[in-house]
């Protein structure tokens, strides 16, 4: 009969690995669900901000881009922001797009891309 | 005697597996609730701001409307499913509060491909109160 001694905490130690990878893809799966809500967020932020303040495309696109380093710099890159700005009937119309990567933070090697569009309407300033 | 050797193995897989599968789609409800409640607030706020600088009490009702649509969609949510209540002083008084309070349902118990059961569900809010601009000018 073969001699199983030590079997069962080899058994135990690659049981264990294997419950901690989960766990860490858990966790992984978290980062990517809070980084891609944080996406959203900058896109309506840098709207909002772009029509409320009558701040240019260029200041729209730092808001955004102030919003993700702040809030989830370490899981997002490679943001692409494109601002759009125009007019319908009196009311300025701000749309902004956000094109990122989520980056792993995780066991398991994955970038996923993550697109996100934002619109905010509001009075047309008069200079 | 047979062997059991290999068995500890495949019973921490599965005692893995069962334990990883609620706990990510915990993670997804949550993920839900924390994107609601980025767009109650934010609509909320804008809403709030908007109203406070519109000049009557129906153009503050279409920018509160227009600031929680465009918040709700802007998270990717469906603006119909929001309850929005404001609320303004008699006359659209100058200076007075204008409070707006938008509620969003997140449903818990949504499978991935399987849509959601009716509920159990939770309710995020957010509110905002803003003061009605003292100096803007009045729809005559």
């Amino acid at each position: 009969m073969l001699n199983q001694r030590g079997s069962a905490t080899i058994e135990s130690v690659f049981a264990m690995v294997f419950v901690l990878i989960l766990a860490l893809g858990a966790v992984q799966v978290a980062f990517a669900l809070y980084a891609r809500n944080v996406v959203a967020s900058s896109a309506h932020e840098a709207a909002r901000a772009a029509v409320e303040r009558g701040r240019s495309e260029a200041e729209a696109r730092g808001v955004a881009l102030a919003v993700i380093r702040r809030a989830a710099g370490g899981v997002v890159r490679d943001a692409t922001i494109g601002v759009t700005r125009e007019t319908r009937g009196g009311e300025v119309v701000v749309g902004v797009g956000v094109d990122a990567r989520l980056e792993s933070l995780g066991p398991f090697p994955a970038s996923i891309p993550v697109r996100v569009r934002a619109v905010a309407s509001g009075e047309l300033e008069v200079p | 005697m047979r062997s059991e050797r290999g068995q500890a193995l495949v019973e921490a897989i599965v005692l893995g597996l069962l334990l990883i599968i609620p706990l990510v789609w915990l993670l997804t409800v949550l993920a839900d609730v924390h994107r609601s409640a980025l767009a109650v607030t934010a609509g909320a706020r804008d809403a709030g701001g908007r109203a406070a600088r519109a000049t009557s009490v129906g153009a503050a009702g279409r920018a509160v409307d227009a600031a929680v649509a465009e918040a709700l969609a802007g998270h990717g949510l469906d603006p119909s499913k929001a309850r929005v209540r404001w609320s303004a002083p008699p006359g659209f008084r100058r200076g007075g509060a204008v409070e707006v309070e938008v509620s969003y349902s997140v449903p818990v118990l949504g499978a991935p491909f399987l849509g959601s059961v009716s509920s159990p569900s939770v309710w995020v809010r957010g509110r905002h109160v803003a003061r009605i601009d003292l100096y803007r000018s009045r729809e005559p």
